[in-house]
């Protein structure tokens, strides 16, 4: 909403700089965005909140500027105007097909008039205000509309078929061009104003081209009515149409001023265009609630810790045109003026207090919060998981929830069972994603073409899918991918590690050991491919991404590896109260084996046969190496195995352990064809 | 052998050792297994019988002497826990070995630090689901489904039977911790929230929010200003100036939109603050009694305070980032800078 300094003058007396008031409107809720000077005058361009139509006007702006510079607002004084009888009117109709879209709908006639430009101060004040001078008469109905804030409109009289006006909503395809030259299709949820023919006008929102005022117009129909906010709002959504008109409407107007506005444009055109008025109508009737609030001085305090004087309530409110009396001590019943019916109960005044006693001058204090007990959150632990890998070297990404079905049908994800978006922007954000992993790969991609030659990245974020029974599924995940060559400068000298499912499923392990995760294991699903289950529950896995889609993803030659993992499963498989388990008392004994064993040998299973024999003495057991290459012979596999055997209660001796150490290597010859090296 | 003898050539050549090597071939050469005073106590079978226990302790108490000596020498020669290192101290000016450590996004590290402040200050953290729906969204929080006020929320709608949406600010957090738990309640929400704006340098149909809460009987508007300036003062400095500015949400009432002195010029005006001097940080105010009728509360007993900010924005204005594209791109060279 633009105002500016010299209009605000015609109902305020002014004793402020522009700049000065400025900050005064701001720091009372009025943001001034801008502050122009121009043509002799400032021009204000405020931000006005949805919740103060009264403000989107020249009158309503003054009215708070007389409140927050203690000056005096003064109202024009209207005009009173009776219309002249004239022949030929007597069978004009105002019909309303239903009164709740339009409770009240006034026509006023003035024939003969002589549309010219406008004058001078006219056109400037239109034009400072950013609106486009267009003859006197609809000149006239803007500029009424900024100072009061009730939208007018006029048509050519002659232009509409007799005899009368009809408020009735649309009906399916019937068409109108607007004053804009486009043309509109309506239907029975946008009001429209007609003719006994067809509409001639969308209420409340645009004017149609076959009744505007023009240049040889001769007598105008002057319109001010009062519609539904609601199905204004809908009508101009649907229509994708927004105008200073349907703006107030939507916000809801002062039915009180209805006439006194249509009178005001009235003698503004006879002023400037001339004509007789020979025709007042109306059908309808205003309802206005006369609201009272009842305002408790205790209350102010309790809301804002600050106390207002009784007599500084009654100052505030009366310059802001509040009537009220005294009712029992602390007490006032707060009468609410017409124009304020965004006023309903005592929080609002309370608002209005604060807002011009000074929001600068209630003092600062610190709540004495009571809190509960705060027991460690899912947050918590999702921050424990991701300081975790960022300490294992991985970087941390934020990519987009919404992805296009052509991204996940690049990486061979069917979008079936997945959400999508009613009212998408682009393609681009067309489905909830389903999986983290299209998202990091293109991520990942990104970085590669920026020269990064080794990527790891993971991000922790919710995936959705839908049930069975079709109710939308929102879980948290993790997903890693990892690419390239990880340079280690060691004191050896510059090391290469090649990226490989290794690295993931030793992330994994480092992160599943530090949050105490037991039971979870990692399955071979053919070449390329592992489940990682918890327990018997699979809760994500590790793929190498085929070459395919990652040249559908303009990556080439390059191997990427990726990690997802349901972290909720995880998060809530964590051992929330870990117990010390003393420190072994007896020293152990420690033997290696080193096996060569054919490549497609399952080492879980060799691992688990050793587990077997040793059960009871085998402490630890773990693979401290194992090589393919050289001295090796095709298609075979080289391993270590450390054995720790250790007892609980006594010292191990090498005659007890011995025996059971050849057990191991007899049961490797025997089941697994092992030879030992 | 004079043991007296051996004692003193001992601790001369002790004293004067110039080195931890040279000290180390003495002791040695006294105390080790085949050395002087080894050899001394072989020797004690062939003594007559009435020397040897007289023999034996003299032996003991060179032994004792010489081990401290040594010891005390060793201390002296090596100074205060610094290896004597072979390699040259050049070596320094070699690369540090790679640690390979990771980062968090900046995102997640603003965020972090947003709560901590308000943990500190008592608040829990709470979180709350991403697709949410139109009740919690916008009618329990006060905003009417056709009213102009849900011009600021512009929503994302999923293709569904039942109207479920993308939450388009953390608010339906409140709704839900306040329908889960009565009063006292003091929480911060972080999470992603959606709009669908077109993407330009200040916006993105996906960014974050931190949602703040209290409520309790005796919560009020100064409350709210002391809250809020530790934490404005926490992240931008306890130099910067704060003011509150009547604004209007649906949900709160009264409302203050909070601006800090610009950071940049310091209130000056300057491109970043649009020339005004001041930068918006976020919106709050105290939560309006229609909300807490919806969620069964008695407005007459409780009274409480909200408010909510944009992560990016924070962010942008603490690193002086100018475009929000930046934290989705996940350029790592970006990255790496936090």
């Amino acid at each position: 909403m633009k105002v500016t300094y010299n209009w605000l003058k015609d109902f305020v007396q002014l004793k402020i700089a522009p700049g000065r008031l400025a900050e005064k409107l701001t720091m009372a809720g009025l943001e001034v965005v801008s502050l122009k000077e121009l043509a002799g005058d400032f021009i204000f361009e405020i931000e006005i909140t949805s919740n103060r139509p009264d403000w989107l006007s020249v009158i309503g702006i003054a009215r708070e500027v007389a409140a927050i510079t203690a000056a005096k607002l003064e109202l024009p004084k209207l005009p009173s105007l009776s219309p002249v009888r004239a022949a030929g009117l007597g069978e004009f109709t105002i019909e309303i097909e239903d009164k709740k879209d339009c409770p009240l709908y006034t026509a006023k006639i003035i024939k003969n008039v002589k549309i010219a430009p406008s004058p001078e101060w006219l056109r400037k004040r239109l034009e400072l205000v950013g609106c486009r001078s267009v003859n006197n008469v609809v000149d006239i109905t803007n500029y009424v509309l900024f100072e009061y804030g009730q939208p007018l409109h006029t048509f050519d009289l002659d232009a509409l078929r007799p005899s009368g006006i009809i408020i009735r909503r649309g009906k399916d395809q019937e068409r109108i061009t607007t004053i804009d030259a486009e043309e509109r299709i309506l239907d029975r949820d946008i009001l429209a104003i007609a003719d006994k023919y067809a509409p001639v006008a969308v209420a409340g929102v645009m004017g149609g081209v076959t009744t505007q005022v023009s240049n040889n117009t001769r007598n105008v129909l002057l319109e001010a009515a009062i519609f539904d906010p609601v199905l204004i709002r809908r009508g101009r959504q649907k229509l994708g149409l927004q105008s200073e008109a349907a703006y107030r409407f939507e916000r809801g107007l002062n039915h009180k001023i209805v006439e006194a506005v249509s009178l005001r444009a009235t003698s503004l055109i006879l002023e400037l265009a001339g004509g007789e008025y020979v025709l007042n109508r109306s059908c309808g009737s205003i309802k206005v609630k006369n609201n009272s609030v009842l305002l408790d001085v205790k209350e102010v305090g309790r809301i804002l810790g600050a106390n207002i004087s009784a007599s500084e309530t009654k100052t505030i409110l009366s310059n802001l045109g509040f009537n009220m009396r005294a009712k029992t001590k602390g007490k006032f019943l707060v009468h609410v003026p017409a124009f304020r019916q965004d006023i309903t109960s005592a929080i609002d005044l309370i608002e209005e207090l604060a807002r011009i006693h000074g929001y600068e001058k209630i003092m600062v204090s610190l709540p004495a919060l009571r809190p509960k007990p705060i027991l460690e959150t899912a947050r918590d632990r999702t921050c424990l998981v991701k300081n975790i890998l960022v300490g294992l070297g991985l970087s941390e990404v934020i990519t987009h929830s919404l992805v296009s079905s052509q991204l996940l049908s690049d990486c061979g994800i069917s979008i079936k069972g997945t959400i999508a978006i009613k009212n998408p922007l682009s393609k681009e954000q067309q489905i909830l994603r389903p999986t983290l992993l299209p998202s990091l790969v293109r991520c990942l991609a990104y970085n590669l073409n920026q020269k990064q030659d080794y990527i790891a990245i993971f991000e922790t974020a919710k995936v959705f899918t839908l049930s069975n029974a079709g109710t939308p599924q929102e879980e948290l995940f993790l997903g890693i991918v990892i690419c390239g060559e990880k340079s280690l400068l060691l004191t050896k000298g510059l090391t290469k590690e090649e990226s490989g499912p290794r690295q993931l499923k030793g992330i994994t392990e480092s992160l599943f050991n530090r949050l105490d995760i037991q039971g979870y294991s990692f399955i071979g699903e053919g070449i390329d491919k592992a489940a990682i289950l918890l327990g018997q529950e699979k809760i994500g896995a590790i793929t190498a991404l085929d070459k395919e889609v990652l040249l559908r993803l303009d990556i080439k030659n390059k191997e990427v590896f990726c990690l997802e993992l349901c972290l909720e499963k995880v998060l809530s498989a964590m051992h929330k109260d870990r117990k010390f388990s003393p420190l072994p008392k007896y020293p152990g004994i420690e033997r290696d084996i080193s096996i060569i064993v054919k490549e497609d040998v399952s080492i879980r299973e060799v691992l688990a046969a050793v587990k077997e024999i040793g059960a009871g003495y085998l402490a630890e057991l773990k693979i401290s190496d194992s090589y393919q290459g050289k001295q090796i012979p095709q298609g075979h596999r080289s391993l270590t195995l450390s054995c720790f055997y250790r007892l609980g209660d006594r010292t191990l001796t090498e005659a007890e352990i011995n025996p059971l150490h050849a057990q191991v290597s007899a049961k490797l010859k025997e089941r697994f064809g092992a030879s030992m090296r | 052998m004079d043991i007296e003898l051996i004692k003193k050539e001992a601790e001369s050549r002790i004293e004067s050792s110039s080195s931890l090597d040279s000290l180390e071939e003495l002791r040695f050469k006294y105390l080790g297994r085949k050395g002087v005073l080894a050899e001394l106590t072989g020797s004690i079978p062939s003594l007559p019988v009435a020397q040897r226990a007289d023999f034996g302790r003299q032996v003991n108490a060179l032994k004792e002497d010489l081990s401290k000596l040594i010891e005390a020498k060793r201390v002296s020669l090596s100074g205060p826990l610094v290896k004597k290192s072979s390699r040259g101290s050049a070596e320094i000016d070699l690369p540090g070995l790679a640690q390979g450590l990771g980062q968090l996004h900046p995102i997640s590290q603003v965020t972090g630090q947003i709560c901590e402040i308000f943990m500190r200050m008592g608040f829990a953290v709470i979180e709350g689901p991403e697709i949410e729906t139109e009740y919690n969204n916008f009618t329990g929080l006060n905003i009417p489904l056709e009213h102009p006020s849900r011009d600021a929320f512009d929503t994302f709608y999923l293709n569904l039977k039942s109207p479920l949406l993308l939450r388009s600010h953390t608010s339906p957090v409140q709704i839900r911790a306040m329908k889960k738990n009565k009063p006292p309640l003091a929480a911060v929400v972080p999470g992603r929230v959606y709009r669908p704006d077109a993407t330009d340098v200040s916006h993105s149909c996906m960014f974050h929010q931190i949602e703040g809460f209290v409520v309790d009987e005796n919560i009020c508007f100064s409350d709210l200003k002391g809250v809020l300036e530790v934490f404005a003062k926490a992240v931008f400095g306890s130099d910067i100036k704060m003011r509150f500015r009547p604004h209007f949400f649906p949900f709160t009432e009264p409302s203050a939109e909070v601006d800090i002195s610009c950071i940049i010029c310091k209130g000056k005006g300057c491109s970043v603050c649009g020339r005004k001097g001041w930068l918006e940080i976020l919106g709050s105010g105290m939560i309006h009694p229609n909300v807490f009728r919806n969620v069964g509360y008695d407005p007459k007993k409780y009274t409480g305070f909200a408010f909510g900010m944009g992560v990016e924005r924070i962010a942008m204005l603490k690193y002086g980032i100018d475009d929000i594209r930046l934290f989705f791109e996940n350029d790592l060279r970006f990255l790496k800078q936090f």
